[in-house]
């Protein structure tokens, strides 16, 4: 009995890509967190290629970059809750997230997945969410959820 | 490198990550391309003053809200009859009593006619009320007599309407608290000598509440109404049946009687009429509802038209109620309210008497209350249409109007004082506000009427029109009668305040004008020539750096030192050629050691010097100024500067620049 009430998760890390699914993988982690008081972390990471050095002023000056960020705090804030943004700037998307995860000790990992409704609801899976589901330390949820078709 | 950060090692040996920093974050959100939304901490004071006073301020009426945290909720009918009729209901605590007071001159015989007094002005009630659930209709976004006014009479007449209604929400604070307080005076008779201290301290208190952005929506609100009106029907219901079936009614004792029969004038129509002006003021409050048809549920308009029906008609049995066992147990108005001696006769002196004054007294002050929300709301709308200084639409922190709210409570508070708490003394000044706003509305509607021409217009334009004619009417009425008693001084008040408006609006309208920029075409860049003047003390860090912000500024650049010393002056010509040989140095000897005045001497004949025939350069006065490090020390520098400052301030084609010095530039 006393299971039922156990809260999900108690500090989640949601990866944000940037995309329109962003603002609903939030608010749905938001929503579930409600209840139990649990942290909240929104990581968004900026992947650098080899070109650039690793601490290229890159994502500190673009507003685009800062947005993906505050859109998730705002969203937090709609649901009463505080959510600490953490914008990164990495080689390899996947593993910045996971050592992320790691070093902060979440025992909950959200990633987004979009897929097209039209063409059967075809989907790339990508690099960054195998690689995630390889080595995350804790629950990995992935939402699939779909783009809003133009 | 951003920030001086490392980046982080991961895990395995290739990953590594850079955290990066978000300096925005704390104060301002990204909401859209160039765009930020700025967040608490960007809006709050910075200075540990301005913070300690926030902190004050914050403990007081509570933290900030953003404009998005504005309750918008629906009322119910039954909601929305105790909030918005407590004004009007309350209306019969004292109206009773100011019938009596004015028929007592008329003896014994005068007092047995308060009955139908009352009924004639609860015919001008139904009347009245029948005419405003037109306006409930016709304006379901709210028809205040300033809106309805504005858009079918004009702009004179609605100032007036405007000026009206302001005084009124002014009175209906003085009249509700004052009588409020003599509520709790009459059970608790040892506080008389307190009731104006009780009565500021009361407005003080409703003033905080509505400045902490006290919403009148809750169910708190709708209790005291409820509770009023429950115990009132009680008391009406077992007086009645006290003198109507158990034949228990007193009449009035030799001894009054014949101390009436002294005093005695003749019962003439004037003194009816008297009675029926000085009971007319249980009318005032009527007109929330109307005003108030966007916070019902829908469907509004037909909702805020059945609850003024509801309203009247309660209102209406109080007051004939209450006036009906008042006469009959032939109650006399002395240091107890009326409405108190009438409790104490049904209920006795029990405990029931007790929670009956308490019940009256707390719907008395929610009365005061309802003013607090629409006054400022008033103001806001004035303000907005440029007839009021613009702070009056600023809301304040808690969203709530707080120079309306502050304004409202200072002026009631003064009429208590002024007045000694007594609502006899302060009712003259009430009802002629009330009818000249409901015979400016009913007037309005007419022109509504003929103007729109809807199915069925015929019957409301005469329902309209026989409000507008009955209240014009009893505002002459009211206004004559009651001149000398303070009606005067509405009618004074009101062409003050209308004149005063119009001219705030001239005054807006003219700078409007005065501002206004073409909206066709590129504007043009700068094309007057700049020359800029530094007014110098000597040669340190703070004037280097006001030069070489002076020099990106203009070509022109010259300082300027005023002295009485001449060696002084020899030595600064000296060092200032050596060390800064391109911009020139102007000495001006003050042999009467005056600064400022040939600072500004200077700077006239400068203009005076400039070619005639073309147009005038702006001079830009760059001022050198150190940085205090605290509070306590700042009145050690730059006091020249200051009146410098002042003196040259709002001078022609002149623009003052302060460069700060601070520490370790």
């Amino acid at each position: 009995m006393s299971d039922t009430h156990q809260p999900l998760f108690s500090r989640a890390v949601v990866a944000l890509n940037g995309g329109p699914s962003d603002a609903r993988i939030v608010r749905l982690v938001a929503e579930m967190a409600r209840g139990s008081k649990a942290e909240l972390i929104a990581i968004h990471v900026v992947e650098i290629d080899w070109t650039l050095p690793l601490d290229a002023d890159i994502a500190g000056r673009d507003e685009e970059i800062q947005r993906v960020l505050d859109m998730a705090e705002q969203v937090a804030e709609e649901s009463k809750l505080t959510l600490e943004p953490v914008l990164l700037q990495a080689r390899d998307v996947g593993a910045a997230i996971i050592d992320e995860s790691t070093e902060r000790g979440a025992d909950l990992l959200v990633v987004g997945l979009p897929y097209r409704k039209r063409f059967g609801g075809e989907f790339a899976l990508g690099r960054t969410i195998p690689y995630i589901l390889q080595n995350a330390p804790c629950a990995v949820w992935v939402v699939r959820d779909p783009i809003a078709e133009e | 490198m951003i920030g001086g950060r490392r980046p982080i090692q991961g895990r395995k040996p290739g990953d590594r990550r850079v955290r990066l920093e978000r300096p925005h974050s704390p104060y301002f959100r990204y909401t859209g391309p160039g765009q930020l939304t700025a967040k608490e901490a960007a809006s709050g004071p910075t200075t540990p003053t301005g913070r300690a006073l926030a902190g004050v301020r914050g403990y007081l009426f509570g933290r900030p809200l953003a404009s998005l945290e504005e309750l918008g909720e629906r009322l119910s009918k039954t909601k929305a009859l105790a909030i918005f009729s407590s004004d009007a209901i309350s209306s019969s605590a004292y109206a009773t009593e100011e019938i009596l007071r004015v028929l007592i001159f008329g003896g014994v015989a005068a007092l047995a006619l308060g009955v139908w007094v009352s009924l004639a002005i609860s015919i001008l009630l139904i009347a009245v009320a029948i005419s405003y659930r037109q306006i409930c209709i016709a304006y379901p976004t709210g028809g205040g007599s300033y809106t309805v006014s504005r858009r079918n009479i004009g702009r004179t007449v609605s100032l007036v309407a405007a000026s009206a209604l302001l005084i009124d929400y002014v009175m209906t604070v003085a009249v509700s608290t004052s009588s409020a307080v003599e509520q709790i005076v009459s059970a608790f008779p040892a506080l008389f000598d307190e009731r104006v201290l009780i009565g500021v301290a009361a407005i003080t208190l409703i003033a905080i509440a509505n400045l902490r952005g006290l919403r009148e929506a809750g169910n708190i609100f709708a209790a005291p109404t409820y509770l009023f009106i429950g115990s009132a029907l009680i008391m009406i219901a077992v007086g009645s049946f006290r003198i109507i079936v158990l034949g228990e009614g007193a009449t009035y004792g030799p001894t009054v009687v014949a101390q009436l029969n002294e005093t005695v004038q003749p019962l003439t129509a004037l003194l009816l009429l008297r009675a029926f002006a000085a009971g007319a003021v249980a009318l005032t409050g009527t007109e929330a509802i109307a005003t108030g048809v966007p916070a019902f549920k829908p469907p509004e308009p037909r909702n805020a038209a059945t609850t003024l029906a509801v309203m009247a008609g309660l209102l209406g049995v109080l007051f004939v109620g209450i006036t009906f066992l008042a006469v009959n147990f032939a109650i006399l108005p002395g240091k107890q309210t009326v409405i108190a001696q009438v409790a104490a006769t049904v209920y006795g002196d029990g405990p029931a008497f007790y929670l009956f004054q308490i019940f009256t007294a707390t719907l008395l002050f929610l009365a005061a209350n309802t003013s607090f929300n629409a006054f400022p709301r008033l103001l806001a709308i004035l303000a907005g249409d440029g007839y009021m200084p613009r702070q009056f639409a600023l809301r304040g922190d808690r969203l709530a109007f707080s120079y309306g709210i502050i304004v409202l409570a200072s002026l009631a508070a003064l009429l208590i004082i002024a007045f000694r708490g007594s609502t006899h003394l302060l009712i003259p000044l009430y009802a002629v506000g009330v009818f000249i706003d409901f015979t400016i509305s009913q007037t309005g509607m007419i022109r509504h009427w003929l103007r729109e021409r809807t199915p069925g217009y015929q019957r409301r334009l005469a329902i309209n029109a026989f409000g507008a004619i009955l209240t014009g009417i009893v505002a002459v009425i009211v206004t004559a009668v009651k001149f000398w008693d303070g009606a005067w001084i509405v009618l004074v008040l009101i062409p003050i305040l209308v004149a005063l408006m119009s001219f705030i609006r001239r005054q807006y309208e003219a700078q409007e004008k005065e501002l206004f920029v073409n909206d066709a075409g590129v504007l043009p860049g700068p094309h007057r020539e700049q020359r800029v003047v530094i007014p110098v003390n000597g040669i340190n860090r703070a004037v280097i750096q006001a030069v070489n912000f002076g020099r990106a500024l203009a070509g022109d650049v010259r300082a300027v030192y005023v002295t009485d010393d001449l060696d002084k002056a020899e030595s600064m010509r000296e060092r200032w050629d050596r060390q800064l040989p391109d911009v020139p140095l102007v000495i001006v000897e003050s042999p009467y050691r005056a600064v400022i005045s040939p600072v500004v001497a200077y700077l006239d004949i400068l203009d005076q010097a400039w070619p005639p025939d073309k147009e005038a350069p702006l001079t830009i006065v760059v001022l050198p100024e150190y940085v205090a490090r605290h509070w306590w020390d700042r009145m050690l520098y730059n006091q020249t500067a200051k009146r410098l400052k002042a003196a040259i301030v709002g001078r022609e084609h002149t623009v003052i620049a302060d460069v700060p010095y601070r520490r370790g530039h």
